[in-house]
């Protein structure tokens, strides 16, 4: 991105003051969305993101594996995020290796549960097929393609959507399998189960600048920004998930106002993207 | 295995000449200079073109002409098996160079000097002849970016099997242990850029071969064209003329 000038940045930050972004949004007012399902034909689901300028692509692939000794009553989840040179020359070789962990990681913590388990946005109890042998392991990968600011929020709904896309085939288990050895399995490639999403989270990122906090900032907003809080908040208003970044100190009370803040919008946000995604997969069987 | 069947046809209903269903897109990166995305069957590449701008590395600069860099990346989930280091792997490597000598030979490089030129080339999903659609993909997008080039370069592969000159190998033929030839030519300016070839195959099989590769790169050539000229007459009409 090239540098922005003085007059630039004034315009910029003023115009959020005033409650009039640099495309004439309001501060609360996110871009449209719009959400392609089915994008890779060679992947269990998989969905394609735009936000304006920034497009990710977010894909889920099935593999059968063995559940950890701590919890053999639940799948495994791995998600991982890779910037690709196509969205700004400064991601080739090892350039965006920085900004995909920390994609990964911020990513990880919204929609997968703590140590244990507990408290995540993805079911991973419905994943087991053999308690404590077979289960599935869930390979969740992001591509972020174009990037023109609020990643971390287009990366979530991709994911969302990918996950609703994701279709588990059946596994026909071989009865009378004992003691330790491995059942046999038998994975179907005609019937598959959809994959529940109710419960995934959407990720709301809240940028400040200046004094005001802004959904939905483009990159040359984020340049701007001083700190910026990311929330993933349920269908339900449940706080799935919270990361700050940024260097500037916030006080406590603005937080709280940021969480509420997006509550409301994550709420509108949901909204629209399961309507995106309904009208996605609809299109999809048409076609 | 019966790549070819006895009625001549293919595993996927091709006929051994036909070519698979090619799609391009402009402009599909918006903050790239230029962009494009190119499907050859189920093959998915986008590419982006980053210039001409100013030298990163100063040491690299040279006085004369344009500096052309390529990066070849597959996505994680491009193949049938996810794979686990998507960059920096010997193939990976071998490909940016091969695009990059073939790019850089048509592209006037002695009218941008002291500037740098970067190709990105991002496969979404794989499924054989990845480096023929990420030709033709840097193509459309060098073109969308508006830099001065002698000729479209459009690239094909074509392959033997069950004694069959094959057009337009997926990953299944390709993978099948027989030839498999990659050509690029400068369709107008008649002049090969690129040409690939593993396993073996006797000399006169291999002419045929490559006449059939030529047909496949004319035949991308002219969609190329009509895919630049629908861009022109679009871009004229928003201007208003």
């Amino acid at each position: 991105m090239v540098g922005l000038s003085i007059g630039e940045k004034h315009f910029i930050q003023g115009g959020i003051a005033q409650d009039i972004r640099s495309d004439g949004r309001k501060r609360l007012t996110p871009r449209p969305i719009n959400v392609k399902t089915g994008v890779i034909s060679q992947a269990n689901g998989s969905a394609r993101v735009r936000m304006g300028a920034t497009d990710v692509i977010a894909s889920v692939k099935a593999e059968l594996g063995r559940p950890t000794a701590l919890q053999p009553d639940k799948g495994k989840v791995f998600i991982n995020v890779d910037c690709s040179p196509t969205a700004a020359p400064m991601f080739e070789g090892r350039g965006g290796e920085e900004l995909s962990a920390e994609l990964s990681v911020a990513l990880r913590h919204c929609l997968l549960g703590g140590k244990s388990g507990s408290g995540a946005g993805i079911e991973v109890s419905s994943l087991v097929v053999v308690e404590g042998k077979i289960c599935w392991d869930l390979y969740i990968d992001g591509l972020v393609v174009s990037s023109d600011g609020n990643l971390l929020d287009a990366l979530g709904a991709a994911i969302k959507a990918a996950l609703s896309n994701t279709g588990i085939p059946r596994v026909n288990v071989a009865a009378g399998a004992s003691g330790d050895e491995q059942p046999e399995v038998d994975v179907s490639d005609e019937e598959f189960l959809q994959f529940d999403t109710s419960k995934v989270p959407a990720i709301v990122t809240l940028t400040k600048v200046g004094k005001h906090y802004i959904v939905d900032a483009t990159s040359e907003e984020e340049s701007q920004m001083s700190s910026a809080v990311s929330i993933s908040v349920n269908r339900q208003g449940h706080i799935c998930g919270l990361t700050k970044r940024g260097g500037a100190g916030l006080d406590p009370s603005i937080i709280l106002d940021m969480v509420s803040v997006a509550k409301t919008v994550s709420e509108q946000l949901i909204n629209t993207l399961d309507s995106q995604i309904a009208a996605a997969e609809a299109g999809e069987d048409e076609s | 295995m019966e790549y070819v069947s006895p009625e001549g046809l293919r595993l996927d209903g091709r006929r051994p000449m036909e070519m698979r269903q090619i799609r391009g897109e402009i402009g599909v990166v918006d903050k790239a200079d230029g962009s494009a995305v190119f499907e050859m069957g189920n093959t998915k590449v986008i590419a982006a073109v980053y210039g001409p701008r100013e030298v990163q590395n100063r040491s690299q600069q040279m006085n004369d002409r344009a500096l052309v860099r390529c990066e070849y990346t597959m996505a994680n989930f491009s193949t049938g098996d996810r794979m686990r280091k998507p960059k920096g792997d010997r193939r990976s490597t071998e490909i940016s160079l091969v695009i990059r000598q073939t790019m850089e030979a048509c592209i006037m490089t002695h009218l941008m000097p002291r500037t740098q030129i970067d190709i990105f080339v991002q496969v979404l999903q794989a499924d054989g002849g990845t480096r023929s659609a990420c030709i033709n993909a840097a193509t459309l997008a060098l073109s969308d970016a508006g830099i001065p080039m002698r000729d479209l370069v459009t690239s094909c592969s074509a392959g033997y099997l069950n004694s069959t000159p094959l057009l337009d190998l997926n990953y299944v033929e390709d993978s099948a242990g027989g030839a498999d030839v990659t050509l690029g030519i400068m369709p107008k300016l008649d002049k090969v850029t690129l040409l690939q070839m593993d396993a073996k195959l006797p000399l006169d099989i291999f002419e045929n071969v490559m006449q059939l590769a030529i047909e496949g790169c004319k035949a991308v050539a002219t969609y190329i064209r009509e895919v630049l000229l629908e861009n022109t007459k679009q871009l004229e009409y928003r201007r208003g003329t």
